[in-house]
């Protein structure tokens, strides 16, 4: 659960430059394709009784689905109780994760005191938090909260004491010989040279929040939550309903992950040439 | 809001603007002593221009890092206008090899960045930013990035900033060795008019001979291990600044010669076995 | 003591200083250690004096003794060594997996402009969604069984994996084909000469990751749905209210997590001693 999430980040935010088209042909319709053949044959598949309507449930019966759920049987607050537990988390999470990175990449000593303790924290896969933060927070709310803000401090604490530690040394130099005092370092070199870094790690802090909700909400107690339906789903083995979940759970993922690299692209205009 | 620590000397002087007194500088190198610099001594006068030339390894740098103050550590006395130097100050601007613009900020911005410590209304800032821009022929590009300059641009930036805080000395370390070659024999030109323009008295540090004689009003000639100043030539008010002239031509031949790479002597000493030292003086 | 943040600003500032090491490096350097373990000693001090002035209630946190206790007793019956091969033999079986589609995934798209336009979108979208919301539907599919733990960690290895190595394929630079062409060098002299050897940084930065997050996404399967292992020994720990047995797995995994991470620490050094474009 690493970097793989900056590694599509990465393709996302890189795809606007990368044009698909090779032949003029057959030009952006080629994604398309192979998508549009796999659903057909599920729909083919799931009409003929071919695949157990168990499992493979027809594209109609998921969209008959998705509306009731959401017309009827509260898919909205579910979903609404998701995000708003899942963006309470990053904030909280990627705030003091930023704040501290910040100081660690200013502050010697306080790197030098603070960096054992936060290497051995991030050796610790995140999930195997989760026990201890519901014996201390309960399984409710507070847990879910603190374990998503967990998941969020990680990255943006790494990137941003990265970005920060990364300004070259150059620039540093340059502070000096214009007799910068620490105010005008911080505020014309260190800080925007650290947003590159800062916004990777709020980036990777959004993607690393909603996947944490989804995996609290899958395992701690059952409370409005789009993790708890598809808990409940497969229970009561509904799989239209976790088909339908699945998708929405790509779909928030996906414009997350858009609007993060759409902010970067954005606020990194300089880096343009 | 600048504020430079002053040590008196009781025989301060008016001239020369800076005085360097026997100055020596040693680095730790994987715990091997070396000897950067060598009872240093220079006096640079008000208005002149100075180039310095030397291989690698002279010490030319370094130098340049003491007189600017990034750099306290040393042996001997570095003294501007007869105050020893403390610390890095605005009186001294510096040109680097690489540009060093911030990436984030306009050319505009990036030459206001060396006003903010001055003290000033916004409006006289923003005029000295576009008087300098002026200068240096950048004016229309005010509002472009870094990224969208080419090399000679950026480091035409980089000159207006040095200059935007009116210094009393402008130091060069080797500006225009990054930039490819038509680019630099037409910035040679844009500096000398600049400093000429602004009766600047300016240090320029570089591994280019011919550039060193057609900048200079003196060239000093450093040699290394242990970087020293081997020899002092003054170049000639008469001579004209026509690298095709042939007192241009003399003089550079005899820097080269004395920086030990001219070949024609190079090979004539070989065959008469002359030691270095007894060379063409 | 640590100044307010501008004067460390200042500080910062001015390590840009070359500044000629003297004698009392040495002793800055111990100084340095000394620091770094400042914190951690002072937290297991304060850890066991409050345990054992009766000021931390078990269930916040049970006394460093208790924790050791623990730790022998799994020891000693066998469970933490069977639990911690269990998660190993799952995390390799999963990653193996994943690593080997990865590898042929990223390599034809990296390679073939077609095979990207054609698949790249689609896999693209399908990693937008968190690893463990598949859980619930592949539970239906597959049942809890281990196929679900190696599809799971499987998938989690395949991204990265996947898109690395498409990444390192397709950023051979022009240059090197260009050689290849005028080498005259058969398809798969190229392939074997120029390409892999370039995709080697990128491709190992996939396996790096792809690892990593195995091993992230085994500890989260087997909180969810797993009888045994690790995290199986967590979730049973906190059912139990023996928050000691949570303890001891937690250490466990942590060390597991270092020795991951030092291992190709050490294996990617050794890598970039012979490129100079290796990636960190």
């Amino acid at each position: 659960m690493t970097s793989s999430v900056m590694d599509v980040r990465n393709e996302l935010v890189r795809a606007p430059d990368r044009k698909l088209a090779v032949a003029p042909s057959t030009p952006r319709l080629r994604p398309l394709i192979v998508p549009i053949i796999l659903l057909a044959l599920w729909e083919i598949a799931a009409h003929t009784g071919l695949a157990d309507p168990r499992f493979l449930p027809t594209l109609e019966a998921i969209a008959v689905r998705g509306v009731k759920e959401f017309a009827e049987d509260g898919l909205t607050s579910d979903l609404t109780a998701s995000l708003a537990r899942d963006l309470l988390g990053f904030v909280v999470g990627a705030s003091v994760g930023v704040a501290l990175g910040l100081a660690l990449g200013f502050s010697r000593l306080l790197e030098r005191l603070l960096s054992p303790l936060l290497l051995a924290h991030r050796q610790i896969a995140l999930f195997a938090w989760v026990p201890l933060i519901s014996m201390w927070f309960g399984g409710g709310e507070a847990g879910k909260l603190v374990f998503i803000a967990l998941a969020a401090f990680q990255p943006a604490l790494t990137n941003t004491w990265q970005g920060v530690a990364g300004i070259p040394k150059i620039y540093r130099e340059l502070s000096r010989v214009l007799t910068y005092d620490g105010w005008d370092f911080a505020v014309v070199i260190a800080l925007p040279g650290a947003l590159p870094g800062i916004f990777t790690g709020l980036h990777a802090a959004l993607i690393y929040a909603w996947t944490s909700t989804v995996g609290a909400e899958l395992l701690l107690d059952i409370a409005p939550g789009i993790g708890g339906r598809m808990n409940e789903g497969q229970h009561l083995f509904h799989i239209d309903l976790l088909f339908l979940c699945v998708f929405l759970l790509g779909l928030i993922g996906m414009v997350f992950n858009l609007i993060a690299g759409a902010a970067e692209r954005r606020l990194l205009r300089w880096r343009r040439s | 809001m600048s504020s430079l620590a002053q040590t008196f000397d009781s025989d301060a002087v008016k001239h020369p603007l800076l005085r360097i007194q026997d100055v020596s500088k040693a680095f730790i190198v994987s715990d091997r002593r070396v000897q950067a610099l060598s009872h240093v001594d220079l006096d640079v006068e008000q208005g002149e221009f100075v180039s310095i030339v030397g291989a690698s390894g002279c010490g030319k740098s370094t130098l340049l890092r003491l007189i600017l103050g990034l750099d306290t550590d040393y042996e001997g006395a570095i003294r501007l206008e007869g105050r020893r130097i403390e610390r890095p100050g605005l009186d001294r601007s510096i040109v680097f090899q690489e540009h060093r613009l911030l990436p984030w900020l306009t050319v505009e911005a990036n030459v206001g960045a060396a006003l903010r410590q001055i003290k000033g209304s916004g409006a006289e800032k923003r005029a000295r930013v576009e008087a300098q821009l002026h200068l240096v022929g950048l004016q229309s590009f005010a509002k472009a990035y870094p990224a969208q300059l080419s090399g000679g641009m950026a480091q035409r930036v980089a000159i207006a900033r040095a200059l935007v805080t009116n210094p009393k000395f402008l130091l060069l370390d080797e500006p225009l060795g990054a930039l490819d070659a038509l680019t630099r024999l037409r910035l040679q030109d844009e500096l000398l008019r600049i400093v000429r323009n602004r009766g600047a008295t300016a240090i320029l540090v570089t591994h280019d001979v011919d550039e060193a004689v057609y900048l200079g009003d003196r060239i000093v000639i450093m040699s290394p291990h242990p970087g020293r100043i081997a020899s002092v030539l003054p170049v000639p008010k008469e001579m004209s600044r026509d690298r095709s002239d042939p007192a241009f031509l003399r003089l550079r031949d005899d820097v080269l010669t004395r920086l030990g790479v001219n070949k024609a002597a190079a090979v004539y000493d070989r065959l008469l076995e002359i030691p270095n030292e007894q060379r063409v003086h | 003591m640590f100044s307010g943040p501008i004067a460390g600003a200042i500080e910062y500032a001015g390590r840009a200083t070359n500044v000629p090491r003297r004698i009392g490096c040495g002793l800055g350097r111990i100084g340095g250690l000394a620091q770094g373990l400042i914190v951690p000693a002072s937290l297991l001090m304060a850890w066991s004096v409050w345990a054992r002035l009766g000021w931390l209630p078990e269930q916040i946190l049970p006394p460093p003794s208790e924790v050791f206790g623990a730790m022998r007793d799994t020891i000693d019956d066998g469970t933490l060594l069977s639990s911690t091969l269990t998660s190993l033999r799952r995390v390799a079986e999963g990653f193996f997996a994943g690593a080997v589609f990865g590898l042929a995934f990223g390599f034809v798209t990296g390679a073939s402009r077609l095979a990207e336009s054609l698949f790249a979108p689609l896999f693209l979208t399908l990693s937008q969604v968190p690893t463990l919301g598949w859980i619930p539907i592949l539970v239906l599919f597959v049942g809890i069984d281990e196929l679900l733990k190696i599809l799971v960690i499987g998938w989690a290895a395949f991204i990265p994996v996947a898109l690395n190595t498409a990444q390192g394929v397709r950023d051979v630079p022009r240059t090197y084909l260009e050689l290849g062409r005028v080498l005259s060098l058969s398809r798969l002299s190229t392939l074997r000469s120029i390409i892999l050897p370039s995709a080697v940084p990128s491709i190992f930065t996939g396996l790096r990751e792809g690892l990593a997050n195995s091993w992230q996404t085994l500890v989260a399967v087997e909180l969810i749905a797993s009888f045994e292992g690790l995290g199986y020994l967590m979730a049973y720990g906190r059912q139990l209210f023996q928050l000691e047995l949570v303890l001891v797995a937690m250490i466990v995994v942590g060390l597991i997590g270092l020795s991951i991470h030092l291992l190709l620490s050490l294996i990617e050094s050794h890598l970039q001693r012979w490129n100079p474009r290796g990636q960190s």
